[in-house]
């Protein structure tokens, strides 16, 4: 599904350039759960942003779905990104001024599904993610746990064929932390690929794979059994 | 998906209530100004709007001086002579008439004689009565609906009987609606022109009788070029009157909608007001939404770092360009309709004070018709482009990577912008204050300077029959309340009276024109008057065949004598009789100073002494007045009693200016006020911006007067850079304004200095709040909150 081949991208101040990623090469098939891990400034998150298409590499290949997206512009990837990813931050990233049904109903506005569609798949999500008693509460009267479930069942309400997580338990409890966990693993059983950024070995096992990182190179994968 | 923008938009003004009320305030003060000027400059470009405007004319008379009005004899032989015009008409105007209803009096100011014909030109909106015969009969009057419904209350008044001037008996034959306020020749009512005819057989038939008042319309056939009839004009006056009539005399074919602002004509009902200041106060109205759009894009570019973490996050979930710039043109189109329907509703409020606060008669309902429902929409679609655009590229432009990193308030792109809208909003602010200041002075010096005589505490009387005149003056004499009492046809600045001069022995050959002024012994010592040489006047007999006239200084001058002693013992000729100059006056204002003062003669003719000029004791003046109202009315009981303070009469000369000055100190204010809106809005963020840095440097030792200074220190900059623009603007398009009138103040610097000091205090108190709220928080809280 995912092939990088040989990506890189710098970081340019005035005086000084950091390379964040160093020539990487990475493969995810269809169906894999992957976790990547590495020390703080290893490129973790620029690689999770580059394969999500919300930055440019400036070197290498980037394959999705067979086709080279790395220099697409924004239109093109924005419409590639909203049929086929779902995002989920550390810090959940829901707009303040939004219910969580008008949260997870955004992706598909963007996508233009009819308004009755909507309605439905929305409660479907919100069914599934135990939060539908919540649909009309905004995001600062829920605790860190539900806003997390809102950010998933908004990454998923659009059926994405790819879920980045960034960190997704970094800001929760062990067992809200635990909870969202079950709820990836759930969604990489009914066949959505996960690619998932993480500090915690705890989370990291619940991966099929983890490919660590350091100075923007992959230094070790270990394959989970 | 449009829901969604909308639902957005009114919980961001929720969560925002502060940011949305400075932008909805200032935009709202913004659209009520704007409509409120365009209604007022449409009222005034819009004088005299009647079906047949474009074919009416006015028949002038231009000699010397522009005369709106011309003999009573050009009417008929106009008829006569151009049988194609399709109406003639003349109307002979009256500023000052008694009626008598019944038993009621009333003293009424504006009211005509005109003839059948006038219908024919102007389509009033008749209520009763037929326009065509309403007028031909004599004793016939057409009343309008407020003056009828005054005199006769609910009955109907079709048939009624009206007297005026205790000699005319007339009937009521139709009535009208009310004039618009819009028009040259207001009136209350007409009298139809049969009446005074008969009065009139010598004026009707002689050229050089001209009375005042005879206005003469014509109206054209369609498509006659009105070149055509003007070149006709020399051999219609020769064929007429014969000999010399053409030589020195035009008669100038004035279009009807020229009236209003041609400022060369005298004699005027409503004294001409000049087109640039109608388009100068359209100006303000541009200025003043431009800086509520200014607000608009600093408040929301400064916002727009809160706003950063959504556009990252909508980017994230599909979200193009596009779709955002719609989301943000979308708020702000959710702002401007708020701010709309405010603006509409107070415009609507301001408008049923407009008459008590400018003296401008708009009625509330123009705000439904079609052409200022469109300019409604234009200001509203101009608004929302001008103030959302700039904000909406700049929001939707964010990186999504660093917008949900909270990078962008760092890096984000209009703080260079930011600042010169600021420095726009002070040079307009700065401009306005110039602007006001210099017109203040200017009204001033209408007013009070440089009159050349003493205008204070005077009043001026009517003296209706001249045969009680000593009886009253002795009245007055005995009240121990006035001070002085002077008998003359007018006070200095009620100028009427005109007569030709010539004295061929300096040179004066072809008659010039003076200001003639009959006076008694009192006029010169009680009003002040500066002599320069020679004596005053005194009590002449009238058998005397040499008048003495005592001159003012522009019409020694014209003599071609500098020094007054030599004018002293001269002679000349006034209206063909010699006189001789006995003494030299300093020049005085009689007229408005839009004019060069002219040739004034003083003379001594008790039969033209029509008014009494009273100075009264400061002190209880009004009771003075009853006073004197009592004596006054049992002399005179058939007359009703008024009167006038001279300081209003001459402020009466003023009303155009005084009308503009009043919106433009009023707009100037609203425009300065929404400027401070914007500036508190700004300082406001700034300080929640630098909360941090504010926290460090206090920890380092910083007290509270220098972080203010550093908040402060910008926009000392920026105003000083502001003051540097609207300076030499602000003299230039004040010294064109000033050079409207014969008599103008200069533009010294003084006026600029408060205007730069002005400015600093008003951003001064603006920032003050904030930036001491900013310097006095507590450091450890402020770096905590990072």
């Amino acid at each position: 599904m995912i092939k990088i081949t040989d990506l890189e991208k710098f970081y340019r101040t005035e005086e000084v350039e950091t390379i964040a990623l160093n020539k990487l090469s990475i493969e995810v098939k269809k169906g894999e759960f992957v976790a990547i891990m590495g020390p703080s400034g290893c490129g973790k998150s620029t690689l999770l942003n580059i394969l999500g298409m919300l930055d440019d590499p400036d070197g290498g290949s980037y394959m999705f779905n067979s086709v080279e997206v790395a220099h697409f512009n924004e239109r093109k990837r924005a419409d590639l990104r909203k049929h086929n990813i779902g995002f989920v931050f550390q810090s959940f990233n829901l707009i303040d001024e939004l219910t969580v049904f008008e949260n997870v109903e955004l992706p598909l506005i963007y996508t233009g599904v009819p308004s009755s569609e909507r309605v439905k798949r929305v409660e479907e999500v919100l069914d599934k993610m135990q939060i539908m008693h919540r649909r009309n509460h905004y995001p600062q009267q829920l605790s860190g746990g539900q806003q997390q479930r809102v950010a998933i069942a908004r990454a998923v309400v659009n059926k994405p064929k790819l879920i980045l997580a960034d960190e997704p338990t970094g800001n929760l409890d062990s067992s809200n932390g635990n909870e969202v966990m079950e709820l990836l693993t759930d969604l990489n059983e009914h066949g959505t690929t996960i690619i998932m950024v993480t500090h915690s070995e705890h989370d990291a096992r619940y991966s099929h794979r983890i490919i660590r990182l350091l100075d923007g190179q992959t230094v070790m994968e270990n394959i989970m059994i | 998906m449009f829901k969604n923008y909308v639902i957005i938009a009114f919980r961001n003004i929720r969560r925002n209530l502060g940011y949305a009320f400075l932008n909805i305030f200032g935009l709202t003060l913004g659209i009520a100004s704007c409509l409120i000027i365009f209604l007022i400059v449409r009222n005034e470009l819009t004088y005299d709007n009647f079906s047949k405007a474009d074919r009416t004319y006015r028949v002038t008379l231009n000699a010397i001086d522009f005369n709106s009005d011309v003999s009573m004899a050009i009417a008929p032989a106009m008829r006569t002579d151009f049988p194609e015009l399709e109406q003639v008409s003349q109307i002979w105007y009256r500023h000052n008439g008694l009626v008598k209803v019944n038993n009621k009096r009333f003293n009424e100011k504006e009211y005509a004689f005109a003839d059948e014909h006038f219908n024919g030109i102007f389509n009033y909106d008749w209520i009763a009565g037929d326009p065509k015969t309403a007028l031909s009969e004599p004793n016939a009057i057409v009343l309008t609906e407020s003056i009828a419904k005054k005199y006769f209350g609910d009955k109907d008044a079709m048939g009624q009987l009206i007297k005026l001037d205790n000699n005319i008996d007339a009937k009521v034959t139709g009535i009208i609606k009310d004039v618009p306020a819009n028009s040259s020749l207001p009136f209350l009512f007409l009298v139809s022109f049969e009446t005074i005819k008969k009065d009139m057989k010598n004026a009707m038939s002689n050229f050089w009788w001209i009375g005042g008042g005879f206005y003469t319309y014509i109206l054209l056939p369609p498509n006659y070029p009105v070149q055509k009839l003007q070149s006709r004009i020399p051999a219609f006056l020769k064929k007429n009157w014969n000999k010399d009539a053409g030589k020195d005399v035009r008669l100038p074919i004035q279009p009807l909608k020229d009236i209003h602002f041609d400022q060369r004509y005298i004699n005027n009902v409503v004294t001409p007001t000049s087109k640039d200041t109608y388009y100068a106060l359209f100006g303000v109205a541009l200025l003043i939404i431009i800086t509520a759009c200014i607000n608009f894009i600093n408040l929301a570019t400064a916002q727009a770092i809160k706003r950063a973490k959504e556009v990252g996050v909508r980017k994230v979930l599909g979200a193009v360009r596009s779709q955002l710039i719609k989301q943000f043109m979308g708020e702000t189109t959710v702002l401007v309709l708020t701010a709309l329907i405010l603006g509409v509703v107070i415009a609507a409020l301001f408008l049923s004070k407009a008459e008590t606060w400018l003296s401008i008669k708009i009625g509330g309902g123009q705000l439904t018709e079609p052409v200022v429902i469109i300019w409604i929409g234009c200001i509203t679609i101009l608004v929302i482009f001008a103030a959302g655009l700039y904000p909406a590229f700049v929001q939707s432009a964010f990186q999504p990577v660093d917008s949900l990193k909270n990078k962008t308030g760092k890096t984000v792109r209009g703080f260079s912008l930011r600042k010169s809208l600021v420095v726009a909003q002070f040079t307009i602010s700065q401009i306005l204050i110039v602007g006001t200041i210099v017109v203040a002075n200017q009204m001033d010096f209408f007013q009070n300077q440089d009159l050349g005589f003493n205008k204070d505490a005077v009043v001026s009387l009517p003296i209706p029959n001249s045969a009680k005149t000593e009886v009253l003056k002795q009245d007055l004499v005995n009240n121990p309340r006035v001070k002085q009492i002077s008998l003359s046809s007018g006070a200095p600045s009620y100028n009427s009276n005109y007569t030709s001069f010539s004295a061929p022995q300096f040179g004066v050959i072809k008659d010039d024109v003076t200001e003639v002024k009959d006076i008694d012994e009192n006029y010169i010592d009680m009003f002040g008057l500066k002599m320069l040489a020679g004596q005053k006047i005194t009590k002449t007999n009238i058998k005397d065949t040499i008048q003495h006239i005592v001159v003012n200084e522009t019409l020694i001058h014209k003599l071609g004598i500098t020094d007054p002693e030599k004018a002293v013992g001269q002679h000349i000729k006034m209206n063909g009789q010699p006189a001789t100059i006995i003494g030299v006056v300093g020049d005085f204002q009689s007229e408005s100073k839009h004019k060069k003062r002219r040739a004034c003669a003083l003379e001594y003719r008790a039969q033209n002494f029509f008014m009494a000029s009273v100075r009264i004791q400061s002190r209880g003046m009004s009771s003075t007045i009853d006073h004197i109202s009592k004596s006054w009315s049992a002399l005179f009981p058939d007359d009703l009693f008024q009167y006038e303070f001279l300081d209003d009469h001459i402020a009466s000369m003023y009303t155009q200016e005084q009308k503009v000055y009043t919106a433009f100190k009023f707009f100037s204010c609203i425009a300065i006020l929404i400027g401070c809106l914007g500036l508190y809005g700004l300082i406001a963020f700034a300080a929640s911006q630098r909360t941090k840095e504010v926290g460090i440097r206090k920890v380092l030792g910083a007290p509270i007067m220098s972080i203010v200074g550093l908040f402060s220190k910008e926009f000392v900059v920026l105003i000083i850079i502001a003051f540097l623009i609207a300076a030499p603007a602000g003299y230039f398009i004040m010294y064109k304004w000033l050079n409207n009138y014969a008599y103008h103040i200069d533009i010294g610097a003084g006026i600029f200095f408060i205007a730069i000091a002005a400015s600093f205090i008003i951003a001064a108190l603006t920032i003050a709040y904030q930036t001491i709220k900013a310097a006095m928080v507590n450091p450890v809280k402020s770096l905590r909150s990072e």
